[in-house]
């Protein structure tokens, strides 16, 4: 494997999950598929419809989203917005987030660790 | 006229649980028209629009298993430990004993040589087949419904490992090498009495060969319960061994290569059409005895020189999982 390759997949799973707090951050503001496409890649998210689309369901199945159909414009659209439940979740997930990026900061730094 | 979008949609929507379609219909079809627009917004023609938006959607086949939440794997890493175990211990153990009972069956039915091999190399392709698959499509089966997920995989604990210890004997390994040879001699006095009509060894060898025989067997008991005592296998031991083989299998593959080891009269009653009774019992047997005789004498060689390197040896019934 080139070094590009071992690269890719290592970035590939460090980034795995990061959609899901992203667009739990975003979708607090009621949002649909696309619209939270375009912010997701705007924001430097790299996402593809094919993974977001169904990802949305499943995180609705898991009651962290809910959704209601808006139908006053000429196109219906399908609105997510985060749950209270969500909310909570992604709320940790990004303590979370904190925690690991102070913990390899601290580990970077010399003489810091005990 | 059905557009490029409705084949899409239509194409992932077939493979989507049926009460989720209208659902993902409607919301599949607003999310590509966004994408459309904001295509055509930025100059493309529509065509090239809707033609870029499905390609970067991708295979409907792989958007319809999202949408599903379906599973893109046979067998999964939860269970694949489970299913390599459960597969090699049926073709290194079943398989064997499937295609012995069925060579037997063979030789007593038609005792041919070319119907015996027949029916080994047939027996074996099928049944190995049949296990591999069924054991697979089962697997399958538990991964997608999941129920015995968690009862399958047991925890595992330092416990399951297994035991090795440099040329030392478990007890069940020295029942096994006392029994075998005393179930012998017990066959070898009851086929005088019982099993057929007529004895199916020689009764003339009662004289010398037959007794001679069991004095060895009595001794390959002693042998077991010294090497169980000694604690350890070295050269002697391989030594005695293979004494004590050459004791046995050396009157046997005589008697038999002489045509004194079956009764005659055993024989005359046997009705196999074209093929010759004592010709076949004598070729199968021979083969095997100078197979056993080799095994053991080899085996017991092996253990001896791991034994005198202080390799350990795995401990026979320990560490099953």
């Amino acid at each position: 494997m080139t070094m590009d390759g071992t690269l890719a997949g290592h970035l590939q799973e460090l980034r795995r999950g990061t959609v899901v707090v992203a667009s739990l951050t975003v979708l607090r503001t009621p949002g649909y598929g696309y619209s939270l496409l375009e912010t997701l890649s705007a924001a430097g998210f790299e996402v593809e419809a094919n993974t977001l689309y169904p990802l949305l369901r499943r995180l609705e199945a898991q009651g962290l989203l809910t959704s209601s159909w808006n139908t006053d414009e000429a196109r219906p659209r399908k609105f997510y917005r985060t749950t209270e439940y969500g909310d909570s979740i992604v709320a940790a997930l990004r303590s979370e987030w904190t925690r690991l990026d102070r913990a390899v900061s601290d580990l970077d730094t010399p003489g810091s660790t005990p | 006229m059905t557009s490029l979008i409705d084949r899409y949609v239509y194409t992932a929507l077939r493979r989507v649980p049926e009460q989720q379609r209208t659902d993902i219909d409607r919301e599949l079809r607003a999310s590509i028209d966004d994408a459309v627009d904001a295509r055509v917004e930025n100059g493309e023609p529509r065509d090239t629009a809707i033609e870029q938006t499905l390609l970067e959607l991708g295979d409907p086949d792989v958007l319809a298993d999202r949408y599903a939440d379906r599973r893109q794997v046979l067998i999964g890493p939860d269970l694949f430990p489970v299913w390599r175990r459960l597969l090699l211990l049926l073709l290194s153990v079943v398989l064997p004993i499937v295609v012995g009972v069925v060579v037997v069956v063979t030789i007593l039915d038609e005792g041919a040589f070319g119907a015996v091999i027949g029916a080994a190399i047939s027996s074996a392709l099928t049944t190995a087949v049949h296990m591999a698959f069924w054991t697979t499509a089962v697997f399958a089966v538990l991964e997608r419904t999941g129920v015995a997920r968690s009862s399958l995989r047991t925890a595992w604990t330092p416990a399951d490992l297994p035991k090795y210890e440099p040329g030392s004997q478990t007890a069940a390994q020295l029942a096994a090498s006392v029994v075998w040879p005393v179930l012998l001699i017990v066959v070898l006095v009851l086929q005088q009495f019982t099993f057929t009509d007529e004895p199916v060894l020689d009764p003339a060898n009662w004289s010398f060969w037959w007794p001679f025989l069991i004095v060895v067997l009595v001794l390959e008991c002693v042998y077991a319960v010294w090497v169980f005592r000694r604690g350890a296998w070295s050269h002697t031991v391989t030594l005695v061994n293979a004494g004590l083989a050459v004791l046995f299998w050396g009157p046997v593959i005589w008697l038999l290569a002489s045509h004194n080891f079956f009764n005659p009269e055993f024989i005359a009653g046997l009705d196999w059409g074209t093929a010759d009774p004592l010709g076949w019992l004598t070729t199968v047997c021979v083969i095997v005895a100078v197979a056993s005789a080799v095994y053991d004498v080899v085996e017991v060689a092996v253990k001896a020189d791991r034994s005198r390197r202080g390799i350990p040896a795995r401990l026979a019934g320990t560490g099953i999982k």
